[in-house]
């Protein structure tokens, strides 16, 4: 029984901060056809601009997390003006985009080293305590953050489900000429869903480094998962992406207990494969992608 | 609507446009006035759906002018375009697939002006079109093709506009769907909207048109009252086989 909660716990977290960086880059890709290989980057960007907001300038935690998620908006509207814009349209725009998002990844990354140095850092950001279930110990800061990610997943959902700007959005990624003549301006709204995405991964990015470190590479090991993950549901399907992030992130938590640590990502990996070989469209995905 | 009675709605004058290299359209040029149906009919592949996207911007013309009440539209992006009163309703559709009939309806309201009366517009919209009321919950890619067309033509009315372009409406559909739709365009027309209709059968349009244009290998070769083209035969039979 303990083991279980055990499991639970620890995969339910996990799952929660897989789901919300696997939204932004699943949002991403079913809108612009964009492969964010920067989104670790935004993750670790995210980390580190909470921690130089509570830290270095002092702020209330208050100012200084939506300051940090703010940080992951603005990168995330400089990668459309800067570069995605230029690509887009252009033939080869998938692969150009790939190579184009690693670039901004390569850069940020080196900014983060420059700036903080190699060394991990501890976030100071969380909340302390926990509570007992059974021989189970559980922080708030993990229940707080299967909080967060969920109420996240809500209202990212109704403001593509129920709002005209989300309406938009999910108009673009199904038909961008059907859309323009519907008088959507399709530039903004790319620029809104890089945004949205940058945030998300802020956002992502700050609620890992409260239960590990901040490190300049500690957004690859979230977003690797992440693709897993958009693979196994279907690259575009939200939902899909949703439902995979918990049930891999409680198979991961359970793999590591049983099997140990270090056999949780080739458990994950082996999975991809399974999918491959039998689901290439993803286990929710159609061959015709499922778009928003 | 607005505008003068001196002046028509929009203006086309030597209108030139291509892909790579290819001319698909040799100077066209014609005018729509206020509250009439144009029409534009000829073979397929002879630069009639492009002209359209001149109009609505998504094809950009090499020259020539193309003026909206007086004021020049060429080179404004598509939604600017659309903000102007342009509504296009293209061929293929474009719909959304995997949005519902309403939301699908909702997005041809997007724009500020039209989403102030959305209510009132998704009414009258569904009235005219009784069968998407009933399919109103249902995914856009379950629906017939007729459905669709009726979709592709409820939601560009939900954007209200100035001048609607239609694009081959009849396209693919069964006759007695043909029928249902031109219904719909005689009772728009009767209301008083300004249309530019695209058709590749010249049978349809001959009743219900003001105006007619031939086009022809990206020029216009005749035209003039629908009446008069009903009784060329020379015209009818060389252009349209009979």
């Amino acid at each position: 029984m303990d083991t279980a909660i055990q499991i639970v716990v620890s995969g339910l977290t996990l799952g929660a901060m897989y789901a919300v960086s696997t939204i932004a880059l699943s949002l991403v890709w079913g809108s612009l056809r964009m492969l964010n290989m920067a989104q670790g980057a935004l993750l670790t960007a995210g980390g580190y601009a909470a921690y130089t907001a509570v830290v270095t300038l002092a702020l209330p935690v208050w100012i200084g997390l939506p300051l940090a998620i703010l940080v992951g908006a603005v990168i995330g509207a400089l990668m459309y003006l800067l570069v995605v814009r230029y690509m887009l349209g252009r033939p080869g725009f998938e692969t150009n985009v790939i190579i184009g998002t690693v670039g901004i990844a390569l850069i940020l990354e080196n900014l983060v080293l420059r700036l903080y140095g190699a060394y991990p850092l501890q976030q100071p950001i969380g909340l302390p305590d926990g509570f007992q279930v059974g021989a189970t110990w559980v922080p708030w800061q993990n229940v707080l953050i299967l909080v967060v990610s969920i109420l996240l997943m809500v209202v990212m959902s109704a403001f593509l489900e129920r709002t005209r700007a989300g309406r938009a959005i999910r108009a673009t990624a199904q038909h961008q000429r059907g859309a323009m003549l519907m008088g959507v301006p399709v530039g903004r709204v790319y620029i809104q869903v890089l945004m949205i995405g940058g945030a998300l991964a802020a956002i992502s990015g700050i609620m890992l480094s409260t239960i590990t470190t901040l490190a300049p590479t500690m957004g690859y090991d979230p977003m690797l998962k992440a693709f897993i993950i958009c693979v196994i549901a279907g690259l575009g399907n939200i939902n899909g992406a949703l439902f995979a992030a918990f049930a891999l992130g409680l198979f991961e938590a359970a793999v590591q207990y049983f099997l140990g640590v270090r056999f949780g990502f080739p458990a994950l990996l082996l999975l991809v494969i399974a999918a491959l070989i039998w689901r290439p469209y993803g286990v929710f995905g159609r061959r015709k992608q499922a778009r928003l | 609507m607005s505008g003068s009675d001196a002046q028509p709605l929009l203006t086309l004058r030597d209108v030139e446009a291509g892909y790579g290299g290819q001319r698909v359209l040799r100077g066209v040029g014609f005018d729509v006035p206020a509250g009439q149906v144009v029409t534009l009919i000829g073979p397929n592949g002879h630069g009639k759906t492009t002209l359209l996207y001149c109009i609505s911007g998504l094809v950009r013309p090499t020259r020539g002018e193309i003026r909206l009440d007086g004021q020049s539209i060429v080179g404004l992006p598509v939604d600017r375009i659309v903000e102007r009163g342009i509504v296009h309703i293209p061929q293929g559709d474009m719909i959304f697939p995997d949005m519902s009939v309403l939301d699908n309806l909702l997005m041809g309201a997007y724009l500020d002006a039209a989403a102030a009366t959305r209510e009132e517009r998704l009414h009258r919209v569904l009235s005219l079109l009784p069968r998407l009321a009933e399919r109103r919950a249902q995914t856009a890619s379950t629906l017939s093709g007729g459905e669709r067309r009726m979709l592709a033509i409820g939601r560009g009315l939900m954007a209200g506009g100035r001048i609607l372009l239609i694009d081959e409406p009849s396209l693919g559909l069964a006759p007695i769907v043909i029928d249902q739709i031109y219904q719909v365009i005689a009772d728009l027309k009767a209301e008083g909207r300004t249309i530019l209709l695209v058709e590749e059968n010249a049978s349809r349009v001959v009743e219900l048109a003001d105006r007619v244009h031939l086009l022809d290998n990206g020029e216009i070769v005749w035209e003039g009252p629908a009446a008069e083209l009903a009784e060329n035969d020379e015209l009818l039979e060389t252009y349209l086989g009979g």
